[in-house]
């Protein structure tokens, strides 16, 4: 079953389509990336899954239950870490986590020992009697990621979970993420950060201006980027030798070095090589730097803006 | 306790069954948080959360208001304590009896209804309206409450503080009753405790309209101010209708709040300037039709869902 299907989901504000058709499917216990530009829908996506936006068009269901007609099967799976800071303010953190327990169903008591797991498993429970104005940025970070996880949700959203934070609390976030993933949890990850994508995400999907644009693993897409081929050559030419191959997308010399741009770079290395050898080259040494997911996403993002 | 999810033993494994399921259920491996469990609400066949939500989104609303008594139970104290030193005691004893009462008599019920609805109104529309204002009213939205249970839970909260406040300026007005060497009994307490259940629960559904409804804290001040205190002091707290020319009684009885004061004033006094029962079913009508609007805009997702 599929953790999340989204149909031809729309939402229009005014004149602004937020989500413009919008179909996609996450498979059960996946960890699955949503990345975009600002005002690609992500968020918006969220919000109608989880009920704090209702669509103009179009269905979503979470594990096979319709976000509209069977909200609370679809909330009660659903933990969330939205990316605004919507703390009540008025309780210690280790209160809020306890009314947030209570209202998916646990007993005081039960909620209680909840809510002090889920502070421990963030590295906060020295904190448990603050209130949420009184912790630091990374801490507010970590809060909120205990918030989504203390009603135990088969459904992990995280909205940008980890914008704003140093490296090493980014890497603490992913490892706790990490764990509820490979215990069974399904995660929707949306992120800035494509690093993030590429070490945490099953597969990705690249939204732009409310529609998808490529659903893809990390991997997957990378390869369809252009890796660089950087050679160096014992009699450097002035001008690059040209090669007749498909998958080569230039040939050029930079400061005495060679770089041949390709598609699947590294499995052309044989190729190349034995074209320049056969051209009398003598290669004296070669690094395959593979093309990132962030130019792959710039790129497609950039092509799905000029096709319109 | 039914409908909730059971505590694991003292050793962290969970050992009785569940009793309504739930997704969040602890894995029986030390009561992790870190994975989910098969058993889901609807497998077990019951509402994710059960009544065990609603009371733990019941209790947050109490407790919200209990913890700050500065600013929930002082307020109408000190308020109370000045309009029976003035009107009960300075100038009560210049006025003549009404209707057969000593003023300050004749005033204790009125103004039990001005403090009893004033704050079951403005509970439910500051809890509902600062939440949305920070944002954090959404993590109760998104939790699986049906949209019943958010409206019981605030109305019921709501209406608990303006029977508390009630219950406050019955106690002073008692003693500056007892003080003055007057005396003051309840004639018919079922019509007290009917009157004061169905006022506080009214209040407490428009409170909710009013939370839904504001933009700024400004409204909140706007419908107090503006809307609900003209009403109550025209609405008979402070003098019988009786002493009105016949076109403002007349215009009177189309205010809801004579309706209100003289039905708690029954309860105290025996004593009304309307129609007690008739009183009692209207306002119960007007209870239910608000209750279910509170819903309708919950479903609707009014002031909250875009």
């Amino acid at each position: 079953m599929a953790a999340i299907r989204v149909c031809d989901l729309r939402k229009s504000y005014g004149d602004v389509q937020a989500l413009d058709g919008l179909s996609l499917s996450v498979d059960e216990g996946e960890f699955f990336g949503l990345l975009g530009p600002n005002g690609a829908g992500k968020t918006t996506l969220i919000n109608v899954l989880v009920g704090l936006v209702r669509a103009t068009g179009g269905e979503a269901s979470v594990f096979g239950y319709d976000v509209v007609d069977h909200y609370r099967e679809v909330r009660d799976r659903i933990g969330l870490a939205p990316q605004e800071y919507n703390v009540d303010r008025f309780f210690p953190i280790r209160e809020v986590l306890e009314h947030k327990a209570g209202y998916h169903g646990f007993d005081r008591r039960t909620a209680s020992r909840r809510a002090l797991e889920a502070l421990e498993i963030v590295g906060i429970a020295g904190k448990a009697d603050a209130r949420f104005h009184q912790l630091s940025g990374g801490m507010k970070r970590r809060f909120m990621l205990a918030r989504a996880l203390v009603s135990g949700p088969e459904l992990l959203i995280l909205d940008e979970p980890t914008a704003g934070v140093d490296v090493q609390l980014r890497h603490d976030l992913w490892e706790i993420i990490e764990r509820m993933n490979a215990a069974g949890t399904t995660v929707l990850l949306t992120t800035h950060y494509i690093e993030e994508a590429e070490r945490l995400c099953d597969r990705v999907a690249i939204l732009d201006q409310g529609r998808k644009v490529e659903v893809a693993a990390p991997d997957e897409l990378t390869r369809r980027g252009t890796d660089t081929l950087d050679i160096g050559l014992a009699n450097p030419p002035a001008t690059a030798p040209q090669f007749s191959r498909d998958g080569v997308v230039s040939a050029r010399m930079d400061d005495g070095r060679l770089l041949v741009t390709a598609r699947g770079g590294s499995e052309l290395v044989p190729d190349v090589l034995r074209d320049l050898e056969t051209k009398g080259y003598t290669v004296t040494d070669l690094d395959v730097r593979r093309a990132s997911l962030e130019e792959v996403f710039v790129d497609i993002t950039r092509t799905a803006e000029g096709t319109l | 306790m039914t409908g909730s999810r059971t505590a694991p033993g003292s050793d962290g494994r969970t050992d009785a069954p569940y009793t309504d399921g739930g997704t969040g259920a602890d894995t029986s491996e030390g009561g992790s948080l870190l994975g989910t469990d098969a058993t889901t609400a609807a497998e077990a066949g019951q509402k994710a959360g059960g009544l065990t939500g609603v009371r733990a989104l019941l209790r947050r609303e109490i407790l919200r208001f209990v913890r700050r008594p500065g600013n929930t139970f002082l307020p109408p104290m000190v308020t109370n304590v000045l309009y029976f030193a003035v009107f009960g005691v300075i100038l009560g004893g210049r006025i003549d009896q009404i209707a057969g009462f000593d003023y300050i008599v004749f005033l204790l019920p009125g103004l039990i209804v001005l403090g009893t609805i004033s704050n079951a109104f403005e509970n439910a529309s500051f809890s509902i309206f600062h939440g949305r204002w920070n944002e954090y009213i959404e993590t109760v939205i998104v939790s699986p409450l049906s949209n019943w249970m958010f409206v019981a839970a605030y109305v019921v909260a709501s209406a608990i503080r303006g029977l508390l406040v009630g219950a406050i300026i019955a106690t002073i007005g008692l003693a500056f009753v007892t003080v003055t060497d007057r005396s003051i009994a309840v004639a018919e307490p079922l019509y007290l405790v009917a009157f004061m259940l169905v006022i506080s629960t009214l209040f407490a559904g428009l409170g909710v309209v009013g939370g839904l409804w504001a933009r700024d804290f400004d409204y909140l001040t706007v419908m107090n101010q503006f809307i609900v205190r003209p009403l109550v002091f025209f609405g008979g707290v402070f003098y019988s209708l009786d002493v009105l020319p016949t076109v403002y009684r007349l215009l009177s009885l189309s205010n809801p709040m004579v309706y209100m004061v003289n039905g708690v004033r029954y309860g105290f006094l025996g004593y009304s300037d309307v129609e007690p029962l008739l009183a009692l079913m209207v306002l119960s009508g007007c209870t239910v039709v608000v209750i279910a609007l509170d819903v309708w805009l919950f479903r609707r997702g009014y002031g909250i869902v875009n």
